[in-house]
């Protein structure tokens, strides 16, 4: 592999001019070396000017900004001092671009065989049947079925995962020396996330291309770089080798993101102290064969969402449940505080049978069973203050005068660790950590027994779910809350849960103690979503990993579900026997549960020991 | 869109959006301290026009057809008339053909103009924001077939339905008012129905059930409050169009009943002179609609501004 490198940033700025004349710089001074085969990472905050450098490389900046000093070196070539025609020959050809937004970033009325084709012919001179039969091609090779059919589909008729592959196929059209790609992977689930990233990967090391990924993941860095740059303010702190970074950080900065996003720090002990008690505790939640189906409009078919659930939760015990979007995951935890109905099944809370009440007579147990959302801000009346806010549960359950609502009130800032001047605050003009602890506080306002948490980091910037993390597990441990924790952050549960539930388009597949799941997952389905999530761990890297456990394709429509197992067709150990046998949940002699006949019978096992 | 909010979130005092500036200046200060003098001056007019016109407005003065003073006289007319030198008040806006004072008859007008345009506006807008929230906030069959009879209300040309209306019911004020309550409240109905919606799949709904909220309570509590922004905006546009309306009523004879002072009679009467070169009786009347449905628009603008930045 030659080592002239491909790339040679020099020195680049980019700096924006304000209304009043005023001159921020966004990219101050930075340099860059990519050599052929390097896959490369850009880290850091939100507005550190990571994305701006990053298209910067190719002369691009979102007006009014300029590139006020520096230079590219592009196989030789200065990029910046070309010309227009000559520039967007090599953007495109040799440089490809993936964005973040797939969705809004192809054409809506164009097929998208025709997008691809266009870009190719830009920059190749075939007929116009040569680059659609290109087209074609490049839709196999990320990885999309049926590329003949698919060839001809508009962007609103596929997935979010496909749109992504198609915006690189139509980025790697040209086979470009250089890949630039901007989060490629945000808001894709883990399993297509791994799937577009090994793809980008093998594509890099075999046709000797580089890769330059922006991201705020320290799971993709670890498993797919090879080097990694921190940027802060404009500037580069830190670049290192991958290993170098995670081993040894030189920036208190790295440091601290590493710290926050391994979650170090006190979290085995608060979990180990938690765990011996739990052994004898009673179990407050049951559900039992909990059935959900949303009927489709002007239709006689249904969206089965979820799908014969049961499970128990036992006092101050968290129990994660996890599973892609679709999984129908928050769909269970909605049907626990009857914010939907269920179709069928039963729900006790304690000896109290509330799966077939109506929502009236739910009521009084809303004090006992309280649920916080993905959305902080959007959870919150807009016009309300924090002191209206934290008030409406004592209103609605308690008999306290108003003095001692509003003693109760401080009390519950105090608790989650907010300041009592903020009382008189609209939730607007908090922050999203702030407007978090609001909604947890008003949660645990009327001392409930069990709250549902469907995602509640997930809109949270990776700082500030740690310290939302922390609350929660702190809260727990002080008052016995038991907690339904809804995530596909599989680092998060990891680290608080007690046991996993683990779901699978409605179904539950595996249940089993945390580290026994995590340890050595059992079930095809959830083998390939642990293997797929991207720990932030260096020592098990995905791309050094001998086997690489993918899902074929993607989750299928939960309105005509497959008649066997709803895994046939993506399962790597499938037989011809699954496509017509329903699954059930078995209970296996150690108390895990798993909905495979294959491993409760023993058969899968045996085929690979 | 999603670069803007999480700034915003953040509580950082998000950069104001300048991207038609023209516009923003338009809506600026001056129009807006016009649109409220405007709505005030109207309000004020209605109460206590009468009584301070300088004649009676329905009683012919024996001067007919008499054309105003030229607009540079009438600071000295202003003065002596103030001073108590003339022996009778100036003819302001001229007289018609029946010798009514023109501009007695204008400034006592919003009586019957305003009284019935925001009575029936306001009335439009109590009414469908209730049926819009009830509409919005509870889907069935009920409020559906509530949506298709509002549907059939509009689907009728305005001036049409309420020229029925008038003509059915007879000419008094308050078949007026019910005409433009017939005719607006489905407009309200709609809007509501449709922000209460939006706002109902909005997490703090959901929220407001899960802490122990229940039933219509929620709406009122929690949607409502959110969802009146677009009623207010429209409210004002819908205080101008009823002025139009009624004094087209009026001009087309199926409003108010002459002698009494309203923009729309005058109009009609004054029309027949406009070819006599007399353009003073419909021109002032005419005037004093395009002003008044200006103003209530400009405010109708800024309140929508000072509520979309909440």
């Amino acid at each position: 592999m030659s080592t002239a490198p491909i790339l040679e940033a020099a020195g680049l700025s980019v700096s924006f001019r304000g209304k009043d004349g005023s001159e921020t710089v966004a990219v101050d001074g930075f340099s860059l070396t990519i050599r052929p085969g390097e896959f490369v990472g850009i880290m850091g905050e939100p507005g550190c000017g990571k994305s701006t450098a990053a298209i910067a490389l190719m002369g691009l900046v979102r007006p009014p900004g300029r590139i006020s000093a520096g230079s590219v070196q592009f196989l030789g070539r200065e990029l910046l001092t070309l010309a227009d025609e000559e520039i967007a020959e090599i953007r495109g050809r040799d440089i490809g671009l993936i964005v973040q937004n797939p969705r809004t970033s192809l054409h809506p009325m164009l097929t998208v065989g025709n997008q691809i084709s266009r870009v190719y012919r830009a920059h190749n001179k075939v007929s116009k049947k040569a680059a659609w039969q290109h087209a074609i091609d490049m839709l196999r090779m990320v990885g999309m079925n049926d590329p003949e059919r698919r060839v001809k589909a508009h962007a609103h008729e596929l997935s979010s995962g496909m749109t992504q592959r198609v915006l690189i196929a139509m980025a790697m059209s040209s086979k470009p020396k250089l890949l630039i790609a901007d989060e490629p992977t945000s808001g894709l689930d883990v399993t297509i996330q791994a799937q577009f990233l090994d793809q980008m990967w093998e594509t890099a090391n075999h046709t000797g291309s580089a890769v330059l990924l922006v991201t705020q993941d320290l799971g993709i860095v670890a498993n797919y770089c090879d080097r990694v740059l921190i940027m802060a303010e404009g500037r580069i702190i830190e670049e290192a080798p991958v290993w170098q970074f995670f081993e040894a950080p030189e920036q208190d900065y790295s440091r601290r993101i590493l710290a926050t996003q391994r979650q170090e720090g006190d979290g085995e002990t608060i979990r180990q102290a938690h765990h011996g008690e739990l052994e004898d505790a009673e179990t407050i939640v049951r559900i039992a064969g909990l059935y959900k189906q949303f009927p489709i409009r002007g239709s006689d078919k249904k969206v089965h969402a979820v799908d014969d659930v049961s499970f128990d939760i036992r006092r101050g015990e968290t129990v994660g449940l996890v599973g892609e979007s679709g999984s129908g995951k928050t769909t269970v935890g909605r049907c626990l505080v009857r914010l939907e109905e269920p179709t069928a099944g039963e729900i006790h809370f304690h000896d109290a049978a509330l799966g077939g009440i109506k929502r009236a007579a739910f009521v009084p147990y809303r004090k006992a069973i309280q649920i916080v959302f993905q959305d902080p801000f959007d959870s919150m009346n807009p016009r309300w203050t924090v002191e209206k806010v934290l008030t409406e549960p004592l209103d609605l359950h308690t008999d306290l005068n108003p003095e001692l609502k509003r003693a109760r009130v401080v009390e519950l800032l105090e608790m989650t660790g907010l300041d009592a001047a903020l009382r008189s605050s609209q939730p607007r003009q908090l922050s999203a950590g702030q407007q978090q602890r609001v909604v947890i506080a008003r949660a645990i306002a009327t001392d409930p027994e069990f709250i549902v948490l469907d995602e509640p980091t997930s809109a949270l910037s990776p700082e500030t779910r740690i310290e939302i993390i922390q609350l929660l597990m702190q809260l727990s441990r002080k008052l016995g809350f038991a907690y339904l924790f809804i995530s596909h952050d599989l680092t998060t549960v990891k680290y608080i849960c007690h046991r996993v539930i683990v779901m699978y388009l409605g179904q539950v597949v595996e249940v089993g103690d945390k580290d026994a799941v995590f340890a050595a997952p059992r079930h095809p389905y959830s083998k390939a979503l642990l293997a797929s999530h991207l720990f932030p761990d260096i020592s098990d890297r995905r791309v050094d990993r001998a086997e690489r456990v993918t899902l074929e394709g993607e989750i299928p429509s939960p309105v005509s579900l497959p008649k066997g197992c709803y895994l046939y067709g993506r399962c790597p150990s499938q037989k011809d026997a699954c496509a017509n046998m329903p699954q059930e949940l078995r209970a296996m002699p150690d108390g895990r549960e798993i909905r495979c006949w294959r491993v409760t019978e023993g058969d899968l096992e045996d085929a690979q020991s | 869109m999603s670069i803007a909010e999480p700034d915003s979130r953040q509580g950082a005092p998000a950069p104001k959006r300048r991207r038609f500036a023209r516009l923003d200046r338009f809506s600026g200060n001056k129009f807006l301290i016009f649109g409220i003098s405007v709505v005030a001056l109207s309000i004020f007019l209605a109460a206590f026009g009468a009584a301070i016109s300088p004649y009676d407005p329905i009683e012919a003065t024996g001067d007919i057809s008499v054309p105003p003073p030229p607009i540079v006289e009438w600071p000295r007319l202003f003065y002596l008339a103030v001073s108590g030198q003339l022996e009778r008040p100036p003819h302001w806006f001229g007289t018609d053909q029946s010798g009514l004072d023109v501009f007695s008859r204008v400034i006592s007008a919003p009586r019957a103009d305003m009284s019935i345009a925001l009575g029936g506006a306001l009335i439009s807008l109590f009414l469908g924001t209730f049926l819009g929230l009830i509409a919005g906030f509870y889907r069935n069959w009920a409020t559906e077939l509530m949506m298709r009879i509002s549907d059939v209300l509009q689907a009728f040309p305005v001036f049409i339905t309420a020229m029925i209306l008038v003509a059915l019911a007879g000419r008094e004020t308050g078949n007026l008012v019910l005409a433009l309550v017939l005719v607006y409240t489905p407009i309200f109905i709609r809007l509501t129905r449709s922000e209460v919606m939006g706002q109902s799949a909005r997490g703090y709904v959901q929220a407001a059930w899960a802490v122990g909220n229940y039933g219509f309570k929620i709406a009122v509590k929690h949607v409502l409050p959110n969802s009146l922004v677009p009623s207010l905006v429209q409210l004002s546009v819908t205080v101008g169009f009823a002025i139009i309306l009624t004094a087209g009523l009026s001009f087309v004879g199926a409003g108010v009943r002459p002698p009494t002072p309203e923009w729309g009679i005058m109009i009609s009467i004054g029309a027949q002179q406009l070819i006599l070169g007399e353009w003073w009786p419909s021109i002032f009347p005419g005037l004093a609609i395009t002003v008044t449905v200006f103003g209530y628009a400009v405010v109708g603008h800024a309140i929508e501004q000072k509520f979309r930045e909440a």
